[in-house]
Order: C-alpha cells, then structure tokens, then sequence
C-alpha cells in the first residue's frame, strides 16, 4: 500500500468572511465553523477561539487535538467509517495542514482533561503550544447524557478537522513525502536481509470515555488485526479517550504517530517495516489474555525480527504490555516497550503496575507526578473551574496571584506513551 | 451467575443487584482491593482488572472489580499476585484529603460503572 502525503505549512489562522486557504494563511469563516459543530443537536452552543504559540493563553480542559486533512486521490476517505464512509483507506494522495490544529474543549466529566498552555513553563510539557490551535469550546444540552455529549464532541471536532482540511483540496502542497509498505512476500523479497520489524500499537479500550475507535469500530470489541501503517495517516484510528490528558492519545498523535515515522525513516535501509498490529486494552482479564495471545501469534505469523510495542494508560494496561512483551518475546521476537511512569512525586516510588524480566528494553516517555507550577496567564479558553479536580491538581492547587501547582499529567500529551513529546534526562 | 462484584460504588450496586452477584460496602478504594485479596486467599479468582480506569488510586473513590463466585480449593497465584501488586500501587498514591463536590462524585461513579459494565459484558458473552 502506497500513499503520498502533501503537506501544507500554515503561518496563521484568522478569522473572516469565506473560508479559504491562501499561501500559507488560513482563513475561517467562524459562523459556518460554528454550524457545522452545532449541526449536532446534543451541544446547546459553541465558541471558536485562536491560540497562536506564545500568547499568554490556557486552554482547558481539552478533549481532543486533531490535525486537518484532507484524501484528494484513492480510495476511502479521512477518518474512514466515522466520517468517510468505511473503504479502505491508507493510499492513493492524501495533504495534511501541518502547524495548527483542532482542539476541542468541554466538560465532559467534572475532573479529569487536560492544559495546553501556549506560553510559559507549561508550555514546553505539550507539543501542542507549538501549534496554532482552532479551539472549540462546546456546551451540551442539559439533558445530554455524558456519553452522547463525549460523542457529540468528538465528532464535531472530527467534522470541524475535515472541513478545514478540505479547504487544501484544489492548492499545491508544500512539501511531499511517499510511504509505501508492500505486500507480505514481496517485502520480503525486497529486502531479503534486513530485519523484519512490525509496530504492536496497544489501544485504550476500558470502557466508555476511555475508548478509542477503529474504523468506526469501539476496539474494545476487537481481536487483534493488522493495519497498513498508512491506514493511520488517513484516520483509521480515532481517539474517544476522555481520561489521563498525559498520556491518551489524541486523534492528533494517531495521524503523526512517532512510531510509525521513525520506522519508516529505516525502512528499506537498516529494517523492513513489516506493518502494525493493533491490539486493546480490555478490563476483563480473559479478554487480556486473548488478545495477548493473538498478538504474539500473529507477530510469530508475520515471521518478524523485533516488535515495539506501544501501551496507552495506566496501571490496567501496564498488564497488558507486559503479558503482550513476554509472550512475544516467548517466540524468540525481540521486543522494545514504550510506556511512560507514576513513580511519585520524588521519583522513587515504582513506576509501573506490573513487570516482567522479558522487559529488558524499555523507553519512558518521563513521570507524570513530576510537580509543576504555573503562572496565571492573561486568557483562559474554557475554564478553569477543573484545574482543582484534574489529575494531579487539588483544591489547594491555586496560589496566590493565580499561581497553579500541579503535576505534569495535567498537560496533554506531556508524557505521551508513543514517545511523541520530548521530555528527556540529557 | 459465575462471577460476584465487590465494590464501594452504589451506582454498580442500583444497576446490577437484580441481576449480578453485588457485594457493596460503603468503604475506601483500598479496602475494595483488600476485600478481594480476602476472597483471592479464600480461592476466587480475579476476573477484571483491579487498577481499571485511567482516574487514579488517590483520585478516584471508588472501585468494582470482578471475582469468580466460587472459591477453588486453592489460591490461584496469578490473581494473588495481581492484587498483591495493585495494592502496592494503590499505597504509593495519596489521596491529599481530597474532598469533592456531589456532582463530581456523581461522575466517579459513572466512569466507574462504564468500566465494570464493560467486564459484564464480556462475562456474559463468554457465557
């Protein structure tokens, strides 16, 4: 499967009358923006924001970040079985508005959600005060369930991505890059002696407000498959995850899965980027056990050489990546783990759930009880009225001169477990 | 009825009491984790995840976990090491007296419950 990915570099996004894209600068028509979020009758009212890196602005607390995209040629469409309809996407063209993004923002639950901070200390624990961010922040009405305002909200922002993406279709894409995985046989006659290396993406799949959806599909209800990795650049994988803003990943982090980049930056030079089994990260334990056990069958299938395995969440799922490293590891495959840590507020408490000696190579993607303080910035977008209840504030987490303490897995995305952000000990 | 669920939410307890073995106190998260230890040593199996959720121990007050009804005539190690390491887990976190507002706890309860539903329905579908 081939796809080629046009990018587009956007300086700034403005608001004004037509939305359109013109050398660089996006244009929005709020008003239609705003239709389009309220099209769906569970969200009572929207309001649509920028937030351009540097200004003294938070945003909170954040859903989803979403990057715009839009398929000019090929089969299926972005976000294919959510808001294309369900072919199979991964190839033909596809552009990407690279330097911004959707963010949505609400109360989903009273605790929880995460910080993008666009200035400040707190900006340099989320990649996303480097984006220029489309916010929207949605209300529900008051009847909405929790689940059918999480969905209601998740869907707009999709729609919203697709809208702005779709405003690319007909201009020339700043930079273009191909990436092609082969068939099975062929790539393994391509590349006869490199390693064969497939990517286990473990999913967030617990329950509802913790689910992520493939194809459409809650992958809680999955058996472990396989995917082209292009298939992820058009949408494949959405986030509906709700919980845990250090380390769920968005919609953003599937479509720029760091992973899959840094495979294909080897692919064909120093290994063979075989493809990417997805996998869940169920509650019942019987479910854990299956789904382990297909993973490491289906990587015994594909003959590979070595596995990363990526894991999203905490505690329930560090079972899940341990059972899926040992078992595959069992079949004579080398595996590297990416998780991230709760090892207390001084670092010395015991960073995961659960462990095994078969774990001999892991990647952190740093501590989420790491305390941070951060200064009153001069605009809120949302509200701050959850800082005190979300992970890792309290009720004495507002200072003096608006002064918040709290721990990095307030920040979305600050310790992302696909290693996307850039926390490091060097 | 193969499984029971020990838990200190009354959310689980309204919805699945007809129709599930609930046994519900009004106790701590950590004492829900203790109670299924006292049932892993009596021989029930573990069935669900006890750390479920991504709210965390410290933060999150309540918990379901579900168990096997009946009790082998032998500790089952895997689950006793299980709860043995979530209880380690659960005491390195602090819950900092945290006292929240009946509308938040109104949404533990929730998110709680989705996560036991969803160990329901696989139960029910493995039969």
């Amino acid at each position: 499967m081939k796809l080629e990915m046009g990018y587009f570099n956007i300086r700034d996004v403005v608001f004004g009358t037509g939305s359109k894209l013109d050398s660089g600068v996006l244009t929005i028509d709020r008003a239609a923006l705003e239709r389009l979020v309220l099209e769906d009758e569970s969200i009572k009212s929207v309001v649509v924001d920028i937030a351009r890196p540097g200004e003294s602005v938070r945003i909170t607390p954040v859903k989803d970040v979403i990057e715009p995209r839009t398929k000019v040629a090929g089969k299926g469409g972005i976000f294919p079985g959510v808001i294309s309809n369900v072919e199979t996407a991964g190839s033909g063209t596809t552009y990407a508005l690279k330097g911004m993004a959707v963010v949505t923002a609400g109360r989903i639950v009273g605790f929880q959600e995460g910080i993008i901070d666009m200035t400040g200390p707190g900006a340099q624990y989320t990649p996303f005060s480097r984006l220029i961010n489309v916010c929207m922040v949605c209300e529900p009405v008051e009847s909405a369930e929790r689940h059918v305002y999480e969905k209601a909200v998740r869907m707009a922002g999709l729609r919203a991505a697709a809208y702005i993406g779709s405003l690319a279709k007909d201009a020339v894409p700043d930079e273009i890059k191909v990436f092609e995985t082969l068939p099975l046989m062929e790539g393994k006659a391509a590349f006869p002696n490199l390693p064969r290396v497939a990517y286990v993406q473990m999913l967030q799949s617990q329950g509802l407000l913790h689910d992520t959806y493939v194809y459409g599909v809650d992958v809680k209800r999955i058996v472990p498959t396989l995917l082209y990795p292009t298939e992820l650049m058009d949408g494949a994988v959405i986030s509906g995850n709700c919980v845990s803003a250090c380390d769920k990943n968005t919609t953003y982090h599937h479509l720029n899965n760091p992973v899959v980049a840094d495979l294909y930056e080897a692919h064909g030079k120093t290994l063979n980027f075989t493809g990417v089994i997805i996998t869940n990260e169920n509650v019942y334990l019987a479910d854990k056990q299956r789904s382990s056990d297909w993973t490491a069958k289906l990587c015994k299938m594909l003959d590979l050489d070595g596995v990363i395995i990526s894991q999203e969440g905490f505690g329930n799922p560090d079972t899940d990546l341990i059972m899926n490293c040992k078992k595959i590891e069992a079949e004579g495959i080398k595996t590297v783990i990416i998780t991230d840590e709760y090892a207390g507020r001084d670092g010395k408490s015991q960073s995961l759930a659960d462990s095994d000696p078969a774990a001999t190579a892991v990647v952190t993607g740093g501590n989420a009880n790491q305390v941070v303080l951060l200064p009153k910035l001069d605009k809120v977008i949302g509200t701050l009225d959850y800082v005190t209840k979300i992970a890792g504030g309290n009720e004495n987490s507002i200072r003096e001169e608006g002064i918040i303490e709290v721990e990095l897995q307030v920040f979305t995305g600050a310790t992302n477990e696909l290693g996307f952000n850039t926390l490091s000990a060097r | 009825m193969n499984f029971r669920v020990i838990t200190n939410n009354p959310k689980v307890y309204r919805v699945y009491a007809k129709t599930c073995l609930v046994e519900y106190q009004k106790v701590s998260y950590q004492e829900v984790l203790l109670q299924v230890r006292h049932y892993v040593q009596q021989g029930c199996r573990i069935l669900s995840h006890p750390l479920s959720g991504s709210v965390k121990p410290g933060e999150m007050p309540y918990k379901s976990i579900m168990i096997s009804s009946q009790a082998a005539g032998v500790v089952d190690m895997e689950s006793e090491l299980l709860i043995e390491q979530c209880l380690a887990v659960c005491n390195s976190f602090s819950d900092a007296g945290r006292r929240w507002p009946a509308c938040v706890l109104d949404d533990f309860q929730y998110i709680d419950y989705t996560l036991i539903a969803s160990a329901v329905e696989s139960a029910r579908s493995l039969g």
